[in-house]
């Protein structure tokens, strides 16, 4: 049982890697400011160094949403095996579809189904579920939002320039914008490897310690941190291409300036919720960047029936997870057929979506459309054609201000208020509410 | 519910992000200007580029050693 629960907590964490990668490289990789491939392995070897850099270990792996310790229940390894189910079936199915979910919310689901169905519903702390899963769930991309819009103004005023006799715009250099993100992507894949290895070097270690090979209190063992490390810079490696598309050209289109203001948002605040005790979700946050800066950007819209999606999967993300944790905690209950029987299905699953995936295969080559991948670092060999281009944009942006000045100007007051009813209101999640989609008149809108 | 820390999350997310934002898009203010043809001081525009992205590096530095437990402790 140990090795099977140490082996799929393993593959929790191939899977949060391969799920994460989209928020540390979408944006980049929108832009063109790295290229596809180069951006996974950069966000490999990064998740790596970042998951041997923190060993600030979760003391508790449900962070107190279960009751555990001695006046509470014991956390099995039958029902972390449950949980950790739950939590990778959720992970493929939103793979799937595309859609940028928490994997840490998908494991709490897990393990909370797990929980109620093998113990009983005592066993949940309600309290804590609000303050550490449901709260931050509204609070995160609201954050990032906010910061995000914010930042993406300002770098959009600090750049903008005008001849100030004739009023026409000058170059601009926002490309050099590319090579920030760099930088900003990578500080984010560092921040996500010092976060989300944690959890799985949690578990194992707990279910170590409840086995009785090794004493309690004390941290991860080496071998556990590598695997952990291994196991999600691989995972990282195989890039999760269809959350790719979403977060970089699904939400809204992405230029250099509003990538990095994006990403600089998510990188400071996962840093800052980690470690100043509010802990925020990765993806939740990175989505809320990406939406803010699309509303901060004049001329550009943000696809809102795509946002409806998300939001939804978020709201799904705990009871689904949880379902499945309960039916294998079920299961598992009956005994050690139980146990191969849950392992067989959850596998088959897995296989079964895995091969579903293979009909539209969205790879690195095909994810997000982009015309000139990684010449950020290249500028003097594009310098003729980036002139030429600079000034057929001023030309277009001057007319698309005059247009868009008037329509984003509504939106730009209240960045994230659209964010927070779908998020509590399961009705108001539908895209029809959301109103404009992929199809708003100034999205063409070059800049 | 702690309130508090939410705050201070939101806070030290903004500074952090509008002080690199800020910094960084100086300098590619600065660079584009010392790209102009009839700039007179080239040097000195695209010297002071630099040092908006060093600062900006720097920035990002201090807040990694800020969080890295190997360096506090």
């Amino acid at each position: 049982m140990v090795a099977l629960v140490i082996a799929l907590a393993l593959f929790f964490d191939f899977t949060n890697g391969f799920h994460d990668t989209a928020n540390a490289m979408a944006t980049p990789i929108a832009t063109g400011a790295i290229k596809p491939k180069t951006a996974v392995t950069l966000a490999a070897i990064l998740n790596l160094v970042g998951a041997f850099l923190s060993t600030e270990v979760a003391k508790t792996v449900s962070g107190g949403i279960i009751n555990e310790g001695a006046d509470g229940v014991q956390i099995t390894p039958e029902i972390i095996f449950a949980g950790l189910m739950g939590a990778i079936l959720w992970n493929m199915i939103t793979w799937l579809k595309g859609l940028p979910s928490s994997s840490s919310h998908a494991l709490f689901g897990g393990l909370i189904g797990a929980a109620i169905a093998g113990i009983g519903f005592n066993s949940i702390n309600l309290a804590s579920l609000a303050q550490k899963v449901i709260l931050p769930a509204i609070f995160a991309p609201l954050i990032a939002g906010i910061v995000a819009y914010t930042c993406t103004r300002l770098a959009y005023a600090l750049t903008s320039r005008h001849d100030p006799e004739t009023g026409s715009k000058l170059t601009q250099k926002r490309g050099g914008f590319r090579t920030g993100q760099i930088f900003t992507s990578s500080l984010v894949a560092l921040a996500h490897g010092t976060n989300d290895a944690q959890k799985t070097m949690g578990i194992i270690t707990l279910v170590l310690i409840s086995a009785g090979t090794q004493a309690p209190g004390t941290g991860p063992q080496f071998w556990v941190i590598a695997a952990c490390a291994l196991a999600i810079a691989i995972g990282t490696y195989s890039g999760g291409w269809r959350i790719i598309r979403t977060m970089g050209s699904g939400l809204t289109e992405v230029k250099p300036a509003q990538g990095f203001a994006a990403e600089t948002s998510t990188a400071s605040a996962i840093l800052a919720s980690s470690h100043l005790g509010f802990a925020l979700s990765t993806t939740q946050v990175a989505s809320g960047s990406v939406i803010g800066s699309g509303l901060g950007r004049r001329g550009t819209s943000v696809r809102w029936s795509m946002v409806g999606k998300i939001a939804l999967g978020w709201l799904f993300t705990l009871p689904a997870a949880g379902i499945v944790g309960a039916l294998t905690a079920l299961l598992v209950k009956t005994g050690i057929v139980g146990v191969l029987i849950a392992a067989v299905a959850g596998i088959g699953a897995v296989l079964y979506m895995f091969l579903h995936s293979r009909k539209s295969e969205v790879g690195h080559h095909n994810a997000v459309e982009v015309e000139e991948a990684g010449q950020a670092v290249r500028f003097a060999k594009k310098k003729a054609l980036a002139e030429a281009r600079a000034r057929a944009r001023a030309r277009v942006r001057d007319r698309a201000r005059n247009r868009a000045g008037a329509a984003a100007a509504p939106a730009a007051e209240n960045p994230a208020a659209p964010e927070t009813p779908a998020a509590e209101n399961p009705a108001g999640a539908t895209p029809e509410i959301n109103g404009t989609d992929g199809t708003a008149p100034f999205k063409e809108t070059q800049r | 519910m702690k309130w508090l820390e939410l705050l201070t999350v939101g806070g030290a997310t903004l500074v952090s992000a509008v002080t690199v934002v800020v910094l960084y898009s100086l300098g590619v203010r600065l660079t584009a200007i010392a790209g102009d043809s009839e700039q007179a001081s080239p040097g000195i525009k695209r010297a002071l580029a630099y040092a908006c992205f060093g600062l900006c590096g720097l920035a990002v530095l201090f807040g990694l050693y800020l969080i890295i437990p190997y360096f506090s402790a």
